[in-house]
């Protein structure tokens, strides 16, 4: 037997044993692995986007005067609306915070907003997420709720030192109650998301909507969240439905296509809702020692 | 400096061009396809560093490919090793560019399969065998594509710094 049979035999003896080792150890591996490499690339990715902030500010300064007052006066009519809405809600939020008192009802579903940007999108068939750049030394926690104004994006599946990674509205890995327009009820119906075919937009579905459901005519059937489970706040816009009801292959309910509120692939900056209180499942999952009861009494 | 750490600077080597890669997929998130060249990495390594060096640079490699990927842990990595152990006993056959060219297309793209079934038996997403097999082949034709356009650039790169190092020359192995 020549050297080079001796290195074959010995390689394939070791690819047994590296196998091996793998089988025994593997999910410890994967798991020092993902946190180590994805600590390593963070920096990386973050001079990159930063990089691309900075040639979009400079596309911006090379602007030109005109332009810039135009949008300033546009931006200046947009936020004198808005003030007199939100002066509005004021009254709403007085009125409400004292029936809650009347009532003795304290709800602990209440965020703080961490804004983010979009580093890179990572998607295929199977999964879709994005990468933003915050992570746990901003405050952001797994499992809070990503919006762009009051469109659901996602729900943050990991998180890092300084970026998060998200799960989007049409991961197969995400779940959530919703709410249909239209529906007088308010029943609940399921939204998860789907695997797409590849060289076609990636979508939603709705399932579990009652068989006696009729869509209003005429306008987009729009999918709210319930506010249910305390992940997202209630009435955020999951999405519309795309095309027609039809009825689950059992014929027990109906099920939609859903198109995602926003477009997903084009979304530059979001906002991550904090739970300002431990949610169920973090108080669960923690060591008792890790919560401090008080807090949320 | 010292060859039993080539594996190591290849793979910082190497890095660039898979970050590169994951963030141009960004442009194509639309469609649902990856930019794969993982396996076209492994072509210039096999054919002039020790088998046990291209197994641990192969290894490495998979790890880094499925750290941040939904994938059953050790899918990519496995594969990509016995794909080195395999080129590393086949290196005689790997002596021209021409050879190289088609090695780098084969390994992408079965390596690009290998990962897309393992992503789909992960996801559990309910689908048809044949919608299955209609994308991973949509996929690995792509990553067919891309081992091609890479390889030389790619392997260029990796040759440089084996050269930089005193790795041996793959003439000097036959």
């Amino acid at each position: 037997m020549n050297n080079h049979q001796k290195g074959a035999k010995a390689s394939y003896i070791a690819l047994i044993v590296f196998i091996l080792i793998w089988i025994s150890g593997a999910s410890a591996l994967h798991r020092f692995t993902k946190e180590t490499f994805a600590e390593f690339q963070a920096p990386a990715l973050q001079i990159v986007s930063k990089g691309s902030d900075l040639a979009r500010y400079w596309e911006l300064k090379s602007r030109s005067n005109e332009e810039l007052i135009s949008a300033s006066r546009d931006l200046a009519r947009i936020n004198a609306a808005l003030e007199l809405r939100i002066h509005s809600m004021d009254d709403i939020r007085r009125e409400n915070s004292r029936l809650r008192e009347n009532a003795r009802y304290t709800s602990n579903s209440e965020f703080f907003t961490v804004v983010a940007r979009v580093i890179s999108r990572d998607s295929s068939s199977w999964w879709q997420k994005i990468i933003i750049r915050k992570g746990r030394n901003d405050g952001i926690r797994p499992g809070s709720p990503v919006i762009f104004s009051d469109r659901v994006i996602g729900r943050v599946s990991a998180v890092h030192l300084n970026v998060s990674e998200v799960d989007l509205v049409t991961s197969p890995t995400f779940r959530c109650t919703a709410f249909l327009i239209g529906d007088e009820k308010r029943r609940i119906v399921y939204v998860r998301g789907d695997a797409a075919n590849s060289l076609s937009p990636s979508k939603a579905k709705v399932t579990a909507i009652p068989i006696d459901y009729n869509p209003p005519t005429g306008q987009p059937i729009k999918v709210l969240t319930t506010g249910l489970g305390g992940v997202f706040p209630s009435g955020l816009i999951l999405g519309e439905v795309d095309g027609g009801i039809r009825l689950s292959t059992d014929d027990n309910y109906k099920v939609a296509d859903l198109n995602p509120a926003k477009d997903l692939n084009m979304i530059e900056e979001v906002s991550v809702l904090v739970p300002q209180y431990p949610t169920a499942n973090e108080i669960l999952l923690a060591p008792s020692e890790k919560i401090k009861l008080e807090e949320f009494k | 400096m010292s060859i039993p750490w080539a594996w190591f600077f290849l793979i910082l080597a190497t890095y660039p061009w898979l970050f590169v890669s994951d963030l141009v997929s960004s442009t194509l998130a639309s469609s649902g396809l990856n930019y794969f060249i993982t396996g076209a990495a492994l072509i210039a390594p096999c054919r002039r560093l020790k088998r046990w060096q291209a197994v641990l640079f192969a290894g490495c490699v998979g790890f880094m490919f499925e750290a941040y990927r939904p994938i059953p842990p050790g899918t990519v990595a496995i594969s990509l090793v016995t794909l080195a152990i395999l080129l590393g006993n086949y290196r005689s056959y790997l002596r021209t560019t021409l050879a190289t060219v088609q090695a780098a297309v084969v390994v992408n793209a079965c390596v690009a399969i290998i990962w897309f079934s393992a992503t789909a038996y992960q996801s559990q997403s309910p689908t048809d065998i044949y919608n299955l097999i209609y994308q991973a082949s949509i996929q690995a034709t792509l990553s067919g594509l891309m081992g091609l356009a890479v390889i030389i650039p790619l392997s260029t790169t990796q040759n440089w710094i084996m050269d930089l190092i005193g790795v041996p020359s793959a003439q000097d192995l036959l």
